[in-house]
């Protein structure tokens, strides 16, 4: 009895979770790459010429002159004018995060990538290796400081949403770049904190709860969480209930998720791809090529993963920003596919019968309700499948080794066609 | 809407992850969990070839831990033949290789 009281009682040992964050990921890879540029303000921006020339990440220096992520380059220049502009270079970016992965994957098994410069790292049976967290996380700085030239932060806690929590508002601001935040400490910690600086509040919700009367954490993770429902019902409806919760969870720092390194491997819902225009088109047979190349690109995604969708969905956006235009639409075809044809033929249906002959700045494909694509029905009106299946198999293949670029639809070599200029972009940026 | 709740889904729903990064990730993974080929000693070997020997001999079922890249594989049964020439035996009337083989014992 008493053996079991004891047990009890004593101390469960708590998860270590680190979350691993690298300052200025874009424009650190490129200050490592080009050393000229070690005491310049340096930010990473996109090409302006194509409507995206926003700042993707500045240097410290950059910021010491008050440029900012995600403002016009423009802004930027007007208040740094020395500042060195360097085009995106994302192919780059994923290599080093890779590698990034592999050095903490030398501390612990438990890694997972949360985004391509924040990654979670469960390091509590590695502990005993390498002393105390701090210990670890100051090895691993120094490590990846040392090889990649990359600054990293480190938000310590028993659960992963402390550990983004302390990194968010702490390691990003401390001399150290390591912050420990014991869920005993909330209350002097944490809480005292706005109620802005929570993770998933934006200014909308700010704005929201500040009307509530909620202005700190503190007081949103003192609220019961009957009465945050209710709150949050009379201002989102009925349906608000599970975010309320994950707010309450959030502010008081619950959070029983894993590291799960496999996480990424899920199988898709929907397989999709979406393309903003580098100029308006207003022409259907301009806009049909297009979509050809998203439906290929789609298509063979899903080869890829060995899926067939059954349902198609376009949609266009309208270019005119004052008077939105457009249409989002989707049918579901007489059998799954991931054929580039079948699914052209139903994505061109849906644009001829929904698009309004406005100018389009932005269309998308995607292919939903996916099944495995080793069985599929026979079809009595389609016999060359099985041919138009071989070819694209190789295809497949020979864009797999020689890149996307290497094998088009003749529509793709007139000036409407995306596909060579898309084949060398990585998420709208340069490779 | 639930899931947000449940297991990981706070941190699936919230994450902005490239489809270029992830193929990168999900490669990586993949390539962590190829399997090494086990090395077997010359008393290991011996044991292996007693075991498929006697099997052969007196029809007597066998499982064999065999090696396979990414998946545990074991053959379990009689083996029916054994062709030194092209170093493959065959069970239920299937050819494996000889060289693949990391372990045997008798299955009762």
């Amino acid at each position: 009895m008493m053996e079991v009281e004891r047990r009890r009682g004593a101390a469960a040992p708590r998860r270590v979770v680190l979350l691993a964050d690298c300052q200025s990921f874009y424009a650190s890879v490129e200050k490592a790459e080009r050393p000229e540029y070690k005491d310049k303000p340096v930010v990473v921006a996109g090409d302006p010429e194509r409507r995206s020339g926003i700042i993707l990440a500045a240097c410290p220096i950059a910021k010491q002159f008050g440029v900012t992520t995600a403002e016009r380059l423009g802004d930027s220049l007007a208040k740094c004018p020395d500042l060195v502009i360097i085009k995106p270079r994302m192919q780059l970016y994923i290599d080093v995060s890779m590698t990034i992965t592999r050095i903490y994957q030398s501390f612990t098994d438990l890694v997972e990538p949360y985004s391509i410069d924040e990654q979670f790292l469960d390091v509590t049976g590695s502990l005993h290796l390498y002393g105390t967290p701090e210990a670890l996380a100051r090895m691993i700085q120094a490590r990846i400081q040392e090889e990649l030239g990359v600054y990293t932060r480190f938000g310590i806690a028993e659960n992963k949403i402390l550990a983004k929590t302390a990194c968010d508002n702490y390691a990003k601001k401390n001399d150290s770049g390591i912050y420990v935040l014991p869920k005993e400490h909330l209350r002097e910690t944490l809480w005292t904190l706005p109620i802005g600086k929570m993770f998933m509040v934006g200014s909308r919700m700010t704005r929201h709860f500040n009307a509530m009367g909620i202005d700190t954490i503190g007081k949103l993770a003192e609220t019961p969480l009957e009465k945050l429902k209710q709150l949050m019902r009379r201002k989102f409806g009925k349906n608000s209930d599970i975010n309320a919760e994950l707010y309450w969870r959030i502010a008081n720092g619950i959070d029983d998720s894993p590291v799960r390194p496999g996480t990424h491997e899920v199988a898709p819902q929907s397989v999709g791809h979406m393309m903003t225009l580098p100029r308006d088109y207003a022409r259907l047979e301009e806009i049909k090529v297009v979509l050809l190349e998203l439906t290929e690109l789609v298509c063979q995604r899903c080869r890829g993963k060995g899926f067939m969708g059954h349902v198609v969905s376009v949609g266009c956006m309208g270019a005119d920003y004052d008077r939105p235009s457009g249409f989002s639409r989707q049918m579901k075809m007489a059998d799954p596919t991931n054929v580039t044809n079948q699914v052209y033929r139903a994505a061109v249906e849906l644009l001829v019968r929904h698009w309004d002959g406005m100018p389009v700045r932005k269309v998308g494909v995607s292919l939903s309700q996916l099944s495995a694509d080793d069985e599929y029905q026979l079809s009595l009106f389609d016999r060359d499948r099985e041919k138009t299946m071989a070819l694209e198999r190789a295809t497949d293949a020979i864009k797999r080794k020689y890149g996307d670029a290497t094998i088009l639809r003749a529509v793709s070599i007139t000036p409407a066609g995306q596909a060579q200029h898309r084949a060398r972009k990585i998420g709208g940026h340069y490779k | 809407m639930r899931k947000k709740l449940e297991g990981n889904g706070l941190w699936e729903s919230s994450r902005m992850m490239l489809p270029e990064h992830k193929v990168a990730i999900n490669d990586h993974e993949a390539a962590l969990r190829q399997r090494r080929r086990v090395e077997l000693d010359e008393q290991e070997w011996e044991h292996v070839a007693r075991s498929v020997a006697e099997s052969l001999r007196q029809r007597r079922q066998i499982a064999l831990r065999m090696f396979h890249p990414v998946e545990e594989l074991t053959v379990i049964g009689i083996i029916d033949r054994i062709d030194p020439l092209k170093g493959r035996f065959m069970v239920d009337g299937e050819w494996f290789l000889i060289r693949d083989i990391e372990g045997a014992a008798p299955e009762e």
